[in-house]
């Protein structure tokens, strides 16, 4: 039969009719009938922190297809073309199905039992021999928030350790550290509508055209602004600005200082404001006596027309928004630019109003969750570890003796893997997360993985580069797999549905945590009665009761029928009051110190690292998607025509990318007039070639978070091109 | 407010931001416009997209969902993106290009299909192509500047954008348009008479002249640019398919319609010499059919043969073989000690040979393509001519022993090799991009060797017929014109919208 339908089709008798037929969807109408839902699942995009509103098209149990929910006050109906294509995540190639555990150096599958009964010997074990800190832990920003803040309880009240943190260290550390050096809490003071109502958007580091390119069309529907793009590369949102600032790498703390600057010296700031709301105003504008736009320009690389123009615009603003993302925080000096900034908006009284606010657009779908639930740089509900009332107030609510909180913040991420290679740390569990890719100075990562007794990794798929290093795979459910809630840059709690069971053996982490309490013994203490998301949902709203983050006053039901609710309001701060001791808002002084690893003679590129529209961090998900994965199958580095002239350079060449540490080798080499001479960029998404090989291990003293945008390297060409030399195009 | 680029020279500054003109610090209530025509389409007019490269941010929004609407595999995108570029930093200017078919005034893909697979729709203009009645010869893939066509290998079909006629005529937007976060994508009415007066709104950087097939696709560039886009995709171009089918096919058609010619200059035709042209050319026919994505429609083919060189040449060749094939019975009908009039050999064998120099004019005008620049030269029918003439030669000098017809094999070779050579330098020295990378590719290390070797072999062929080894000159000869026609079909650089610079390359 078979060989008769292969005949059928090289005849040409079969063309797939069946397959490429149309068919009409009751919902959306004439489409490919491959793409013919009977029910349609309201849910929340897994991929950005925009926090898209979506309708999944299931048909026999199967997801089907992916729309924008048009009733989503974020989207509007609107998705980019991750979202459009999330369903066939549900279906794609790759998934972790079954425990993993590695027998005689090889990963075999096992049981859940047997996973999860070695897991906590092994890790029982370890924490017998070296102490309960030997292990550390690193989450995600990918997890539900209910899993979370059941996550949070499980390792520092279940394990007693304290070393607790996640990949989002890597990504919005800064701004959480920023907000609190400011504001004494984190929590993003605006929303997305503000976008729409600035008449001055100032975007610094951020290219929300490929990472966040519904926030592009909420920014358009403002007619009246003018967007201020601040970035070394003439980016796709340089290319939306009415003014690009193409500054020099790092520059940003000067730039921002010189606007500051400026508005002081011509009185453009809000007196009123300042003096009702904040401290050490005096300080800071003796501080910026130095960033004169004579100095600025010299460093930033501007004009002294252009700060001046800059700075004019800003403090003429009614409404003025600052938002940023990596580009800022990808710092090591992240925490102290996210100050300067807020600096900014708060001299010129630009917080807590419509339209005016310091704002990070941040990166996971869920980054925000776990800011507030994590139990990792702050307790639940934006508590702090140091205040002994914060403590007792949890102890009380949990029911456990208060000793058992930590006093401290165990160590952050990139501490945990230095604590692996220096041995303290002998036990390292990953959730959902590829830290062999996503972490900088892989050289450091690696000696630490071999350095460890035991890795767990969690995750949905396997194989990932990270579970090369692992002792123990659990495989976990994804986005679509399970039910909870994701809060989104602008505070907005949004519903995550089930559309379809995890594949195989796969569970949702939530059960995979419970389970491990239960084998600790621990299920009644840490989690009475749960059974369900839905149980840490309703513990979490007697936890967040009262905090700055409450999200008692809505139920699941609510952030469904109405595509979410956001904790806190529309804004923060809307009366002037912040959560500092004195209740003013604190003016810092954030000196403006060049970059860790500046170029010389042997490596004279600076290297940018960045992202691409198609892809999704380090590609474990969108590889798999096919359509996304064929629009950027490669990485690519850019570099002005000017210095591939220099090295003798041509389009297509394939080349390798030299720093101290490592090298990363067949880079397809795009010259362009993207990068200023002198700079490279490449994306971090491909684990072919790896960013992080020469990325280097500099972190931000604070927050933690590591300096990914610049370190020096050097180009070498890797091989002859393979294709023709052709003539010039014109 | 337009974009204002800062430079060391100061910067042109739109009006300053006065606050009052600010009305309100209120959002205004948002709901996405509709971008489809409102009104019904009336005579003379029909739709056509509307791009606004001002407003596309290159999400790539609009490729994944024309996918998911049409059901598509990765590899075949009706919708595209491509990339332009221009400036020096930091003043660089990035723009996207995103499109579908352009639904042509004179589509190309509706003229040149042999089985009458597309139509204009007379009430929307859409260009419309069917799946059930394509063949999968892929002479619109040929035909169209845009690459707009695309040969889907798992149903042996093409398919290419409709517009989303199915949607529009439920007053849906397509799902380009729909999917489009910022709006750059509308449909809109255009009156076809006024259209055809004025299309520059047509053209734009990254596009090849709309002038080609009259795009109906309306444009709106960045305004006061003084930078030159220019695409990013064309620094790299791969080869092209093979269609080792055709290279077959024609050589093979041509070697024989050659062969005739000489044998009946040489009054050498006997029944067997015949019945081995006529297998040559069954197998020949046999093979082309492989070229089709449906080989069991072959038939359909013939059509078009008012509209369609391909119908044509499908047509003349099976004349050309039934012919052949009455002719072989004629000088066989004496051995069967049958009574056919032997004087109508000669009027019969001329007959074949009208057919066959038919079929190889049309087997030309094929490839006789604007879209296709390397090939839309007069040096393609002279090639297929002059391969007739050689492979001719060698191939009676190989059936008969003599005599020898070195001189005219001698005269054809030269000749070949000077079409081929003049061939190669006008493609040098072109004003066309696409000629140039044609060029290019045949002087690449990837295809060099073959370049030099089909001339070479061409050489060998004609010194071993000189020195008396009709049948391994034949054989090195057919080598040759093999090689040099593979080479015809793999260093075509079709013209093309702007694709983005890193992209999945297939042959």
């Amino acid at each position: 039969m078979r060989l008769l339908d292969k005949l059928r089709r090289l005849a040409g008798i079969d063309t797939a009719q069946k397959r490429y037929a149309y068919g009409k969807d009751d919902r959306y109408g004439f489409v490919s009938a491959s793409r013919v839902a009977d029910t349609w699942v309201k849910t929340t995009c897994g991929y950005c922190s925009v926090g898209c509103g979506m309708l999944i098209g299931v048909r026999d149990g199967k997801a089907v297809s992916s729309r924008g929910n048009p009733d989503h006050p974020v989207n509007r109906g609107k998705l980019c073309p991750k979202g459009l294509s999330e369903h066939h995540i549900l279906s794609a190639p790759g998934r972790a199905t079954t425990p993993m555990l590695r027998k005689n150096g090889k990963l075999e599958p096992v049981s859940w039992d047997e996973a999860l009964n070695t897991m906590v010997e092994r890790i029982g074990s370890i924490q017998t021999r070296y102490g309960p800190s030997a292990l550390g832990v690193v989450g995600t920003g990918q997890l539900l928030t209910e899993e979370c803040y059941t996550l949070g309880k499980l390792v520092q009240l279940g394990f007693r350790t304290p070393n607790n943190d996640g990949n989002t260290t890597l990504c919005m550390a800064s701004a959480v550290s920023g907000y609190k050096l400011s504001f004494g809490s984190d929590g993003p003071p605006g929303n997305y509508t503000d976008l729409e109502t600035a008449d001055v958007v100032l975007l610094i580091g951020a290219n929300i055209a490929d990472n966040h390119p519904i926030l592009c069309n909420r920014l358009e529907r403002n007619k009246h602004r003018t967007l201020i793009v601040v970035d070394p590369r003439v980016t796709k949102t340089a290319m939306m600005a009415d003014i690009h600032l193409a500054v020099k790498p790092r520059s940003d703390i000067a730039l921002i200082n010189g606007i500051a600057h400026i508005l002081i010296r011509d009185s453009l700031i809000d007196r009123a404001y300042i003096d009702a709301h904040t401290t050490h105003f005096e300080d800071l504008s003796a501080f910026l006596q130095a960033f004169t736009p004579e100095h600025v320009a010299e460093v930033t690389g501007l004009t002294t027309t252009q700060i001046e123009h800059v700075a004019l615009h800003y403090g003429r603003a009614r409404a003025a928004f600052i938002g940023w993302t990596m580009g800022v925080n990808h710092s090591s000096q992240g925490a102290v630019t996210v100050a300067a900034i807020n600096n900014l908006a708060l001299i010129t009284g630009n917080i807590g109003r419509a339209g005016a606010t310091p704002f990070s657009i941040t990166g996971q779908c869920n980054a925000m969750g776990t800011r507030e639930t994590g139990f990792t740089s702050s307790l639940p509900g934006y508590r702090k570890f140091e205040n002994a009332k914060d403590r007792a107030d949890l102890a009380a609510l949990w029911n456990v003796d208060p000793a058992i909180i930590p006093q401290a913040r165990g160590l952050a991420y990139p501490d945990i893997i230095e604590a692996a290679v220096t041995g303290k740390v002998k036990a390292i569990w990953f959730i959902a997360t590829n830290p062999a890719v996503s972490f900088p100075n892989y050289s450091l990562f690696e000696q630490a993985m071999r350095s460890l007794e035991f890795v767990v990794v969690q995750d949905g798929f396997f194989p990932t580069p990270t579970s090369d290093f692992a002792d123990l795979v659990l495989p976990g459910a994804i986005w679509g797999e399970k039910e909870g809630t994701y809060t989104n840059s602008e505070r907005r709690v949004s519903k995550a549905n089930r559309i379809v069971a995890p594949p195989g053996e796969a569970r949702p982490d939530f059960d995979i945590f419970l389970d491990i309490a239960t084998r600790l013994g621990l299920r009644d203490t840490l989690y009475p009665g749960w059974s369900t998301t839905h149980d840490a949902f309703r513990e979490w709203q007697r936890v967040s009761t009262g905090r700055m983050c409450d999200y008692s006053t809505f139920t699941w039901d609510e952030i469904e029928s109405r595509g979410g609710m956001q904790w806190g309001g529309e804004r923060l701060y809307s009366d002037g009051v912040f959560p500092t001791p004195d209740g003013r808002a604190r003016l810092h002084l954030v000196p403006c110190d060049p970059f860790t690893e500046q170029p010389n003679e042997e490596f004279d590129f600076i290297l940018n690292t960045g992202r691409t529209v198609e892809h999704w961090h380090t590609r474990t998900k969108t590889a798999q998607v096919d359509m996304l994965n064929k629009m950027v199958p490669n990485a690519w580095l850019e570099i002005n025509p000017i210095d591939a002239a220099r090295l003798k350079l041509h389009s297509h060449d394939r080349v390798t990318v030299v720093s101290r540490r490592n090298q990363v080798a067949n880079l397809e080499l795009r010259i362009t007039a993207i990068v200023a001479p002198g700079q490279v960029f490449m994306p971090f998404h491909f684990s072919e070639t790896n960013s992080n090989l020469v990325t280097l291990g500099a972190f931000d003293p604070i927050s933690r978070e590591p300096n990914f945008k610049q370190c020096a390297v050097r180009i070498e060409k890797t091989t002859q091109r393979p294709g023709a030399k052709l003539p010039p195009a014109t | 407010m337009g974009l204002v680029r800062l430079t060391e020279n100061g910067f042109v500054f739109g009006e300053a931001v006065v606050v009052d003109t600010i009305p309100t610090l209120e959002p205004e209530p948002f709901t996405f416009p509709s971008l489809i025509p409102g009104r019904e389409l009336k005579d003379g007019e029909q739709y056509r997209f509307h791009f606004n490269m001002t407003k596309c941010i290159g999400c790539r929004s609009c490729e994944v969902a024309c996918n998911e609407q049409n059901g598509n595999p990765a590899d075949i995108l009706w919708r595209r993106i491509g990339e332009l570029e221009g400036g020096t930093y930091p003043n660089t200017q990035r723009h996207y290009l995103s499109m579908g078919c352009n639904h042509c005034l004179d589509a190309d893909c509706v003229k040149g299909c042999p089985v009458d697979a597309y139509k204009k729709d007379p009430i929307t203009g859409i260009v419309v192509h069917s799946a059930d009645a394509c063949i999968g010869c892929q002479y619109c893939v040929w035909n169209c500047p845009y690459s707009v066509p695309q040969f889907n290998p798992e149903r042996g079909v093409v398919g290419k954008c409709d517009m989303c006629k199915g949607r529009l005529e439920d007053g849906l937007e397509p799902a380009c348009v729909n999917a489009c976060p910022e709006s750059a994508i509308e449909i809109e009415i255009v009156n076809m008479a006024n259209w055809r007066e004025n299309f520059t709104e047509a053209d734009s950087p990254g596009m090849p002249l709309a002038s080609h097939t009259i795009s109906t696709t309306r444009i709106t560039l960045p305004e006061n640019t003084t930078t030159t886009l220019e695409r990013v995709d064309s620094g790299q171009v791969q080869p092209e398919h093979a269609h080792l089918s055709l290279v077959f096919m024609t050589t093979l058609m041509q070697g024989i319609t050659g062969a005739l010619i000489v044998l009946l200059l040489n009054r050498s035709l006997d029944p067997l010499r015949l019945f081995l042209l006529l297998n040559i050319g069954g197998v020949a026919v046999t093979i082309s059919t492989l070229h089709l994505g449906r080989p069991a429609y072959a038939w359909r083919a013939l059509k078009m043969w008012r509209r369609s060189w391909l119908s044509r040449e499908v047509l003349l060749f099976t004349l050309f073989l039934l012919t052949l094939t009455a002719l072989t019975a004629i000088t066989a009908a004496p051995l069967l000690h049958l009574h056919i009039p032997v004087h109508l050999i000669a009027p019969i064998a001329c007959l074949a040979i009208v057919f066959g120099l038919g079929g190889t004019l049309a087997s030309a005008c094929i490839y006789l393509v604007p879209a296709r620049p390397s090939w839309n030269m007069i040096h393609t029918p002279i090639d297929f001519f002059l391969t007739a003439s050689f492979l001719g030669t060698m191939l009676s000098a190989a059936l008969c022993n003599l005599p020898h017809p070195v001189l005219l094999a001698t005269l054809t070779a030269i000749a070949w090799s000077l079409n081929h050579a003049f061939r190669l330098y006008r493609l040098h020295s072109s004003k066309l991009f696409e000629s140039r990378a044609a060029f290019s590719l045949l002087s690449s290390h990837l295809l060099r060797a073959h370049t030099i070797a089909a001339f070479a072999l061409v050489a060998l062929s004609v010194t071993l017929l000189t020195t008396g080894h009709p049948l391994i000159a034949l054989a090195i000869g057919w080598c040759a014109a093999l090689l040099a026609r593979y080479l015809f079909f793999v260093s075509v650089v079709p013209l093309n919208m702007a694709l983005t610079f890193i992209r999945s390359r297939h042959a």
